[in-house]
């Protein structure tokens, strides 16, 4: 279901404990986290409901690869 | 600074004021329409009451009996007769009158359904937020179609609402204005539950206060009157407004105690409305504007507020300063870099205080005594008990100077070495304003190096620049450390210099360096001594003659630093064939090569300039630019370089033959022209053949301008100084010498050959259809030989369309440039590596995911390995280092590297050969340059990011040339594009796609074109040659039978398509279809089918228009204007991982917020790229997250993330002001302070960069630490 195309990123759900673990490094609550709508074509597929946190292994022109987590919100 | 107490403002809370307050905070009621009586005193209970505050200095005020420094002013009221609509909040009116019911004031909305509303709002959970948000709107849509209200039952009417201020209810028989007095009445029983559901905070605004019953009366401070010199006192605007308004207020009471008709006062009551809304606003669209006497509108309430010159942008984000200068500038090549003359007339009304202490009293004590006029001196004493004494008024200057006494301080004047801020507006990115160092000069004009032209974009021919003076210790402090000239070397946009030598410096050291150059003996050291060499001479050249000689070269590497070794490509050597890394320094010394722009110049990245600055450190790389500066413009000036008409002069049959050339490619053209009548000119791919004809003839035309250039280019020798400046890179290029001395070649406007104007001829003076290139703007003259009338008028049209390019871009890069700003100002790097607004929201988890600070980096890369292991080859001795040493090593050093750099550094470790210790070393200096480069927490990441891509915005204006035709796709490019961008629309300008195919198609042509005609969009109207109609029963349509197997369409194509249409039957004929209407129908309706049909898409993808073939890499690749994605991705035979289109929005849609977010970095990325303009990918990295943090794409501007930032001030700061206060006030909205604006609006610290932070010291276990020892 996931669009396969280069510009889209690997998009994973987080276990709850790897999301806690993420707002514990950066100290920070999930609404300070960046957003995606749970009807975002790339993660549609994925089962995701609104709550879970979406981890993205990006491809980067500065450091090779990185890591960018993204809260899923309701529409 | 000795500041007692000082209040910290926590936050600004908004809301409405209600009648009760307004009359709480009154201290007079307004009745009276006199401001002043006969005698000039204010008339109790008018206007200028003197409760309402002082204005002038002596008086007191009559409600807090202070004097003008200290009452504030206190609002005063009128009691309005009747209730008016405040106009600032008529949209909230409106909006409440049409959701709620008109019988009991609930909303018209199921109790059920508020119900699940207000559980989604008081969700606690976090992802509801979007939700949340919505839901205001939502309410409003439903309640507003509702016929009855589902509380009461009641039935509902129709609302009009006409502009600005009429409400008026409507049923089938009658209609009912609705006036303020109704609408209060039945705002006051909206329920709390349902305003909350709305987004109201009714503890700060009920919808009745809306609606106002007492008009506040600001006090007289706000809008004081003046007295003119011609003793006639002159009025606010304010003022003059609420006299209008009493004065209504007054008629209308009466009237009503009188009796009067009420049509009349009805008349009275919108009067008063009128002005009430004028009061408020005078720009109100549908009513008049109020005038002045004069005829000039009014400026009342929000024309204060709003606009560039308003109290948001004009007075509070942007404040008056004192101790500044501006004057015209000038340049003085003797200065150095960081310096900046001050005029003697400037350096005396600047001062700076300085404290007497026991080691300057003496020195303070003589410019005491040379008091305020005499240079260098002090203007002001401050005595320890604060008394300031101005010394203009002092006799007895040594007096007062023999009783100065340490702790004393005192206002000096500027003198040398004083740090001062140095700016020229436009202030485009952080190098606008730098650090220099003062040195008092003779005449009236700022003196600056001219180097240090380009970060300020300052040139001579009248520029003004502006100097700060900072006054307290921190503030030099900082200025030294964050803004001197010499750490603004390299710019953060690129990571590259920008400031470098340039013109005759580098015509300059090129002639120093040049092989041939020799210096005598005293020559040498001269300069040597001017550069600040203090060592021993070198050993001189010997070149066989007795007196020993030296090179340029030597006097060159007396600069270097004595362990640099660097190799690269001059300019010279590019521009006449010469050798690859011509340029060798070896040991410092200048070995070979010529200096020249690539070496020292601005704007050259991997230039040696570059390398010192990074290889060793700015002081160093500002130390050689300096010395090197100073020596070239000394040797240049006794060498002599000048350039004139006679160095443009080529020999005469060159010239001959030149023009000879032109008519050769005259008669080109008019061989393509005849072709082209004959009809057996071929039109290129993709063009047609009038198209391709002016496409061949430009082509022609450039061809022959060119070659003009390049004989006249070689008509001169090497050392022409024009050649020298070309090659060199000083100044102009071969093109400005072709032009010169060659011929000017074709003038163009829009892009295209001058044509039109004048009846099928560009101007009267040709007959009409002239071929001729002459007669289209060709000019065939050079600037040497001039221009004829004809060729100067073209030129002129072309040089004028320049001029407005110019200008019009400006503005529209300006405007960019400011909402990148707005939009991006208060993000900053937090501690935990975050990038981060104010408020904690996380736009990037590591900056430019690699934590790299660009200013810090080596041209964008923490450090350049490849150099690190150059440099250390050249020391390096030993045996090479074994793999498993490496290995040792690399994992020692390396770990903390992101997987890119690692690679990098591991590959290039590996294939070294060094020896063990040679590795340890690059390794250890690289982890050590790798930590150097990160950011630091507090950097101001988001205003360097603005800075890097608004800034070459006002580049791209200089630098767009159009290229005449050839380009196949017109797609839109430079500032446009990069706005359209930013501005994330929703449908770009030129929409088109590259659509690669499957790995097995894509070798094919015949393979391509078969996908593309499935892709193409074919409508009805592309395959018919004629159209028949009965008006009312049939359509025959003829098909073209050519186009038809070009599209590869068959007429079963057609009826499978057009079948699902219930309207008509369709009868088929070979290459015929007839269409019999299924019900007789008239003229216009036939007309509109059988257009709809002419418009069916019967083959292919909708909005996609041509397609064109294109090989690339030896693949074939469909590019497309118009563009589809979610279809595209459906067609058989492409590649859908490869597929891309320019519509940024679209990829959004279809594949997710990250490939949006990819895709916009792809598309400013070569936006930038393709103007030849170098911006950090970071920079493009950190825009893109910003627009995609919120799960879709937002633009940069008020309908996006500038309007939805969490600050009121820096909302109303930015546009819309009244509005956003408005909204607000109503929403009970608290001000945190947390971004840049705001602080600066309330006038406290920044909270970015060295703000974050604050420098405390424990005094008292200072005080124990000290008494200890």
């Amino acid at each position: 279901m996931v669009p396969d195309h280069e510009y889209v990123p690997i998009h994973e759900i987080m276990t709850k404990e790897e999301a806690q673990a993420v707002l514990d490094k950066y100290n920070c609550t999930p609404t300070e986290l960046p957003l995606i709508y749970v009807t975002d074509p790339a993660i549609v597929g994925l089962g995701v409901r609104p709550g879970d946190m979406i981890r993205i292994l990006r491809k980067s022109p500065t450091a090779g690869e990185s890591i960018y987590y993204r809260y899923v919100v309701d529409v | 600074m000795s500041v007692e107490t000082v209040k910290s403002i926590d936050g600004i809370r908004f809301s409405v004021w209600s009648p009760a307050e307004i009359r709480k905070y009154s201290v007079a009621e307004i009745t009276a329409p006199e401001t002043y009586d006969e005698e000039g005193s204010p008339v109790h209970g008018g206007l200028m009451d003197g409760h309402l505050g002082v204005l002038e200095p002596g008086q007191r005020c009559l409600t807090c009996n202070k004097t003008t420094a200290e009452c504030p002013g206190h609002f005063g009221r009128i009691e309005l007769s009747e209730p008016v609509m405040h106009i600032a909040f008529i949209n909230h009116i409106h909006r409440l009158l049409q959701s709620m019911c008109r019988i009991c004031s609930r909303l018209k909305v199921p109790q059920d359904v508020l119900d699940e509303f207000l559980r989604v709002r008081n969700k606690h959970a976090a992802y509801a937020l979007i939700s949340q948000k919505k839901i205001p709107d939502q309410i409003v849509d439903r309640a507003r179609k509702a016929k009855e209200c589902p509380h009461c039952g009641a039935p509902q009417q129709d609302l009009l609402f006409t502009k600005p201020t009429t409400f008026v209810e409507k049923t089938e028989d009658e209609e009912n204005r609705l006036l303020p007095g109704n609408i209060r009445d039945r705002f006051v029983k909206i329920t709390d539950n349902d305003l909350v559901l709305l987004g109201y905070d009714p503890s700060t605004a009920r919808p009745e206060w809306f609606i106002l019953q007492a008009l506040p009366v600001p006090p007289v401070t706000v809008r004081p009157s003046i007295i003119l010199e011609t003793g006639i006192r002159s009025e606010d605007d304010l003022t003059h407004k609420l006299v209008d308004i009493i004065r209504v207020n007054q008629r209308l009471k009466e009237s009503k105690e009188a009796g009067t008709p009420p049509l009349i006062v009805q008349d009275l009551i919108d009067l008063l409305q009128y002005h009430s809304t004028t009061y408020f606003d005078n720009e109100v669209s549908g009513i008049p504007q109020a005038h002045h006497r004069s005829g000039r509108p009014l400026k009342t309430l929000t024309q204060r507020l709003k606009g560039k010159e308003g109290r948001f942008r004009g007075s509070l984000s942007g404040k008056r300063v004192d101790f500044s200068s501006r004057t015209v500038i000038s340049p003085d090549p003797n200065l150095d870099l960081s310096e900046v003359g001050v005029p003697e007339s400037v350096a005396t009304k600047l001062t700076i205080p300085e404290v007497v202490t026991e080691w300057n009293i003496e020195k303070i004590k003589r410019l005491v005594i040379n008091g305020p006029d005499k240079y260098p001196g002090v203007n002001y004493i401050m005595r320890p008990d604060m008394i300031k004494i101005r010394l203009d008024f002092v006799e007895d200057r040594s007096g007062i100077a023999d009783n100065i006494e340490v702790g004393y301080m005192v206002e000096r004047h500027l003198s040398d070495g004083d740090v001062v801020m140095f700016n020229r507006q436009p202030s485009l990115h952080q190098m606008s304003i730098m650090a220099h160092y003062v040195k008092v000069l003779p005449g009236k004009t700022f003196r600056l190096h001219p180097s240090v032209c380009p970060p300020y974009n300052a040139d001579f021919d009248g520029d003004e620049m502006n100097l700060h003076v900072p006054q307290s210790e921190e503030a030099r402090a900082e200025a030294i450390l964050l803004m001197q000239v010499q750490d603004q070397l390299i710019s953060p946009r690129y990571g590259g210099p920008i400031i470098g030598g340039l013109r005759d410096f580098i015509s300059g050291s090129y002639l120093l360096t040049k092989n041939d150059t020799m210096l005598h003996r005293d020559e040498f050291s001269n300069l040597a001594m001017l550069g600040g060499y203090d060592g021993k001479l070198p050993e001189p050249v010997s070149n066989g003659s007795d007196e020993p000689m030296y090179t340029g070269k030597q006097l060159f590497s007396l600069f270097l630093p004595k362990d640099f070794n660097y190799t690269m490509t001059s300019k010279w050597s590019k521009g006449t064939s010469g050798v690859e890394k011509d340029i060798v320094i070896k040991n410092g010394q200048l070995i070979q090569g010529v200096i020249d722009k690539s070496a020292i110049g601005a704007e050259e990245p991997e230039s040696v300039l570059h390398r010192l600055a990074k290889d060793y450190d700015n002081a160093t790389a500002k130390k050689f630019l300096n010395s090197v500066l100073i020596i070239v413009k000394q040797f240049i000036t006794h060498y002599g370089f000048s350039y004139g008409y006679g160095d443009l002069v080529i020999p005469e049959e060159r010239r001959l033959s030149i023009l000879g050339d032109i008519d050769d490619s005259y008669s080109k053209v008019d061989s393509f022209m005849q072709s082209y009548r004959d009809g057996t000119f071929a039109p290129s791919r993709g063009m047609s053949r009038k198209e391709s004809l002016e496409a061949k003839i430009v082509n022609e035309l450039s061809k022959a301008r060119d070659s003009a250039g390049n004989a006249a280019d070689k008509a001169m020798d090497e050392a022409n100084p024009a050649r020298i400046m070309a090659t060199t890179g000083a100044r102009g290029s071969s093109l400005n010498i072709g032009q010169m001395a060659g011929a000017l070649g074709q003038q163009s406007r829009r892009g295209t050959r001058l044509d039109v104007g004048y009846n099928n001829r560009a101007l009267p003076h040709f007959t009409q259809h002239d071929e001729n290139p002459d007669a289209h703007g060709f000019v065939r003259a050079n600037y040497r030989d001039g221009l004829s009338t004809l060729e100067f008028f073209f030129h002129a049209m072309g040089g004028r369309e320049g001029l407005v390019d110019t200008a019009v871009r400006t503005q529209q890069s300006g405007y960019m440039q400011r909402r990148l700003i707005n939009a991006l100002e208060h993000i900053r790097l937090e501690y935990d590596n975050t990038v981060r607004d104010p408020h904690g929201h996380i736009i990037q988890f590591l900056y430019g995911e690699d934590g790299i600070d660009v200013a810090k980096s080596d041209h964008g890369e923490a450090f350049n390995i490849e150099r690190k292991i150059e440099s250390q080859r050249m020391v390096d001795s030993g045996r090479p280092a074994t793999k498993a040493q490496i290995k040792k090593i690399l994992e020692k050093y390396t770990k903390t590297f992101n997987p890119r750099l690692k690679d990098a550094v591991v590959n290039a470790v590996q294939n070294s050969n060094l020896s063990n210790a040679g590795i340890e070393r690059v390794c250890r200096e690289g982890l050590e340059l790798y930590n150097k480069a990160m950011v630091e927490p507090g950097q101001a990441v988001g205003i360097v990011t603005a800075q890097s891509i608004g800034e070459p915005g006002t580049q791209m204006t200089l630098r767009t040339f159009h290229f005449a035709g050839i380009r196949e796709r017109n797609v839109t490019l430079g500032l446009p594009r990069l706005i359209e961008l930013v501005d994330a629309r929703k449908n770009p300008n030129t929409p088109t796609m590259d659509i690669y195919l499957d790995e097995e198609l894509s070798t094919s042509r015949e393979a391509a074109i078969s996908v593309a005609k499935n892709i193409m969009q074919t409508r009805l109207i592309d395959v018919i040659l004629d159209t028949e109609t009965d008006y009312s029963t049939w359509i025959r349509f003829t098909l073209n039978e050519k186009m038809m197997n070009v599209r590869d369409i068959t007429v079963d194509d057609i009826v499978e398509v057009l079948s699902s249409s219930k309207k008509f039957q369709i009868e088929t004929s070979p290459m015929q279809l007839l269409l019999r209407l299924t019900e007789e129908s008239d003229t216009s309706s036939v007309i509109t089918i059988r257009d709809k049909i002419k418009k069916t898409i019967v083959k292919g993808i909708a909005n996609v228009g041509r397609v064109t073939l294109v090989q690339k890499d030896n693949k074939w690749i469909i590019q497309t204007t118009g563009s589809n994605l979610s279809k595209v991705l459906t067609v058989a035979g492409v590649a859908n991982t490869h597929v891309r289109t320019n519509n940024v929005f679209e990829i959004a849609e279809t594949l997710g917020i990250e490939a949006a977010r990819n895709s916009l970095i792809y598309e400013i990325h070569s936006t930038l790229e393709d103007q030849g303009l170098e911006v950090d990918v970071r920079y493009i990295m950190l825009v893109a997250d910003l627009m995609c943090a919120q799960g879709h794409m937002q633009q940069i501007g008020r309908h996006g993330v500038a309007g939805t930032k969490d600050s009121v001030l820096a909302r109303a700061a930015f546009e819309i002001t009244v509005p956003t206060i408005a909204h607000a006030a109503l929403a009970g909205e608290v001000e945190h302070l947390r971004g840049v604006t705001e602080n600066v609006i309330v006038g406290s610290n920044i909270p970015i960069g060295s703000g974050t932070v604050d420098l405390y010291m424990h005094v008292n276990k200072k005080r124990e630490e000290s008494s200890q020892h």
